[in-house]
């Protein structure tokens, strides 16, 4: 009866009951919602890390990561390879010759790590390869007299390699992506014009287009002005194995798009043959060996067999590597924790006002019920369920509005396009899918229950305080 | 049978500037199947003397014993555990909870002390129809007029077979015809079911119908009359 009195209690004030209501579902489907995404993002970024830059375990040379110098090979690489192969739990490995040295244009250079790969063993290992730009290239199937590059869009921009230019087909395009006609109007000026860098296209937008209008359709407008020459050239240069600078021309066969922009702008990938070539390496020393484990879960049991079995190398796995991934994956449920537990915080003082205005409200009742029989401990206990009851249904209501529009946007993704390049240089993805696990859910309502119980203590205690006879008085 | 016994009972109140005696040295018992009324101007000290026979409140002198036992005794919360199984209350304003049915609000005290559902339906309704709301059950209090209300309350005091029922003032919000059948449904309680009944009032219909009126003026008993 205690359970069916708080309830019905809590709409006895309708209007009161659903501020407060409204409020606390406002609050947690914020709070969900901006989890979801911080969530997906933090997702992504792990998935695209292991998938198409590091995978989970690397061996090389305990010196290597120190200075990158091209004799730190590993030794009887061919023997390390059948024991990664024979060891349970992996499922590929590939090997790489990893060098420092110079990308260079015409007009622009910079420094990169330069990847010798076996294209076929790489792709069992990575998925770089899917990242791949249509019409870019592939190199990954491409035979060629000449030497290739794969390289990342960020470098390709900073070496001039991609360019923007606005004519007809481009103008039909963004026709196609619904932007408007004064706006194409205004980029009609530029019709046949070319532009050597990013950053020159961009002045001139920012001449003819306004901020806003920049803001709505200069992602889409620079994807459509995008323009990249087949084959274009870059030389790459470096030290050979006797300390000699060598060096050579490659055609860029395909240009990669991940969300790391650091990643993109640092590293090159050659095919091995030609690497070694050009360095003198002979064809069984790599500098690395990449492996890809069945199941992410026994990471580190793999990485200590490994250890155990390759003395004298370095084994490090994912986690090692790339130490701030482990971090936040580590950390990142106790960090939304306390988020929640922060929002939850502020909405408790709405609940403790409410609660007490009930309690308030309430004196001669209260005093009535003390006078019939209620005990303290039931008089406590309907207070604490009516505040319980108004946080659950303002929160359940928070939780299901979140859960449906996480549904509704994990498919499709949000796209931060306008800031693609504050996530990308944060190494992070500009398109998010929303994701939430239900042990966050089930650790959200638990929560709103501590709020409900804890919001309810002080105005309990008030209501504990009543004197039976001085609140049958009250008018 | 002594339901009630009042030994040397007085309450002093002690403001900052002055000591009121709003209870002087009264004694009285109350056998099983009284129906009294307590009656005097106001300020006499009626509720006050109400409000410690039931409990809410503590004489500063003197012993109240209900069926025996002393209520000083008891600590606070076996104070109300004894208030909900010994004594009924009936308010001036109804005070009924008004989110609950006639129903609900009766059965309220039956499910605090735990009864099945069967056994509260069946008092329920016994009660009910005993102060003629059986056709008012699932009326919320504010679909019934103010006698009616008070009815309900009357029911609810009954609710657990208590030892006797203090009602303060229980017609005063009410009009006549509905203090007319509320007196006459109580009475017909007292007589038919034995159940004591005690007011405080200064309405003379009440003090018509009962069989003894305690005359109280200035926190003393003036006169204790018992008709026949």
């Amino acid at each position: 009866m205690i359970w069916k009195t708080a309830w019905k209690n809590v709409w006895r004030n309708k209007v009161r009951s659903l501020v407060v209501i409204i409020s606390i579902t406002i609050g947690i489907f914020g709070g969900v919602f901006a989890v979801a995404v911080m969530n997906g993002a933090i997702e992504q970024k792990v998935d695209a890390a292991l998938n198409e830059e590091i995978s989970h375990i690397h061996v090389n040379d305990p010196a290597f990561r120190d200075n990158y110098a091209i004799q730190l090979t590993i030794p009887k690489a061919d023997q390390v390879l059948s024991t990664i192969k024979g060891t349970p739990g992996v499922a590929a490995v590939c090997s790489r010759t990893v060098i420092t040295g110079m990308a260079n244009t015409a007009t622009k250079s910079a420094g990169v790590q330069i990847l010798g790969i076996e294209p076929e063993a790489e792709k069992e290992v990575l998925k770089l390869h899917e990242t791949c730009i249509p019409g870019t290239g592939d190199f990954f199937a491409t035979e060629s007299r000449s030497m290739l590059a794969y390289i990342g869009e960020s470098l390709a921009k900073e070496l001039n390699i991609i360019r923007y230019r606005i004519d007809e087909s481009v103008l039909d395009s963004l026709a196609v992506r619904e932007v408007p006609a004064e706006i194409l109007e205004k980029l009609a000026v530029f019709s046949g014009k070319r532009f050597k860098s990013e950053k020159s296209f961009k002045k001139e937008l920012k001449g003819v287009l306004t901020m806003k209008e920049q803001h709505e359709y200069g992602a889409s407008i620079k994807e459509e002005a995008w323009s990249f020459r087949a084959r274009s050239k870059m030389t790459l240069t470096f030290m050979d194995k006797d300390q000699m600078q060598t060096g050579a021309v490659f055609r860029i066969a395909g240009i990669y798009n991940i969300s790391n922009g650091m990643y993109e702008m640092g590293q090159v990938l050659v095919k091995n043959e030609d690497l070694m070539q050009l360095t003198g390496l002979d064809s069984n020393e790599y500098h690395q060996l990449i492996i890809r484990l069945n199941d992410l879960e026994s990471t580190e049991e793999i990485s200590e067999s490994l250890k155990a079995k390759l003395s004298g190398l370095e084994v490090m796995n994912w986690k090692e590597i790339q130490p701030q991934l482990a971090m936040m994956t580590d950390m990142i449920t106790k960090f939304y924790t306390i988020f929640m537990v922060i929002i939850l915080a502020a909405l408790a003082f709405g609940i403790v006002n409410t609660m007490l205005m009930v309690v308030l409200e309430r004196t001669k009742e209260l005093g009535m019920l003390t006078a019939i029989g209620m005990n303290k401990k039931r008089v406590f206990n309907m207070i604490m369920l009516e505040s319980v009851f108004l946080s659950m249904v303002g929160g359940v209501t928070g939780i299901i509005i979140s859960e449906t529009l996480i549904s509704a946007t994990a498919r499709k993704g949000i796209n931060f396009a306008s800031y693609a390049e504050g996530f990308e240089a944060m190494g992070y993805p500009s398109h998010i899918y929303p994701v939430i696990s239900t042990s966050f859910f089930i650790s959200v309502t638990i929560l709103i229950i501590i709020t409900g119980i804890l919001s309810s203590i002080y105005p309990a205690l008030k209501a504990l305080k009543l004197d039976p006879a001085e609140a049958l008085r009250t008018e | 049978m002594k339901v009630l016994e009042l030994q040397n009972v007085h309450k002093i109140y002690n403001s900052s500037e002055v000591k009121v005696h709003a209870v002087n040295d009264i004694s009285l018992n109350f056998e099983k199947g009284e129906f009294a009324a307590i009656v005097g101007p106001s300020g006499s000290g009626k509720t006050t003397l109400l409000n410690m026979i039931g409990g809410l409140d503590t004489p500063t002198e003197g012993v109240i014993l209900v069926d025996q036992t002393n209520l000083a005794s008891l600590k606070s919360s076996a104070l109300i555990d004894f208030r909900m199984r010994n004594i009924g209350f009936v308010f001036q304003s109804y005070n009924l909870i008004p989110v609950l049915t006639a129903k609900e609000n009766v059965e309220f005290i039956m499910s605090l002390q735990k009864w099945n559902k069967k056994d509260r339906d069946e008092r329920t309704y016994e009660l009910l129809k005993a102060v003629g709301l059986e056709d008012r059950v699932d009326s919320r209090p504010s679909k019934l007029s103010g006698g009616q209300q008070q009815r309900v309350a009357v029911a609810r005091a009954l609710a657990s077979k208590p030892k006797f029922v203090l009602a303060d003032e229980p017609t005063a919000n009410l009009d006549s015809k509905s203090t007319e059948t509320l007196l006459d449904i109580m009475e017909q309680l007292n007589n038919e079911e034995g159940i004591t009944f005690i007011f405080s009032t200064h309405d003379a219909r009440v003090v018509k119908k009962a069989r003894r009126v305690i005359t109280v003026e200035d926190g003393k008993i003036i006169s204790d009359e018992h008709k026949h």
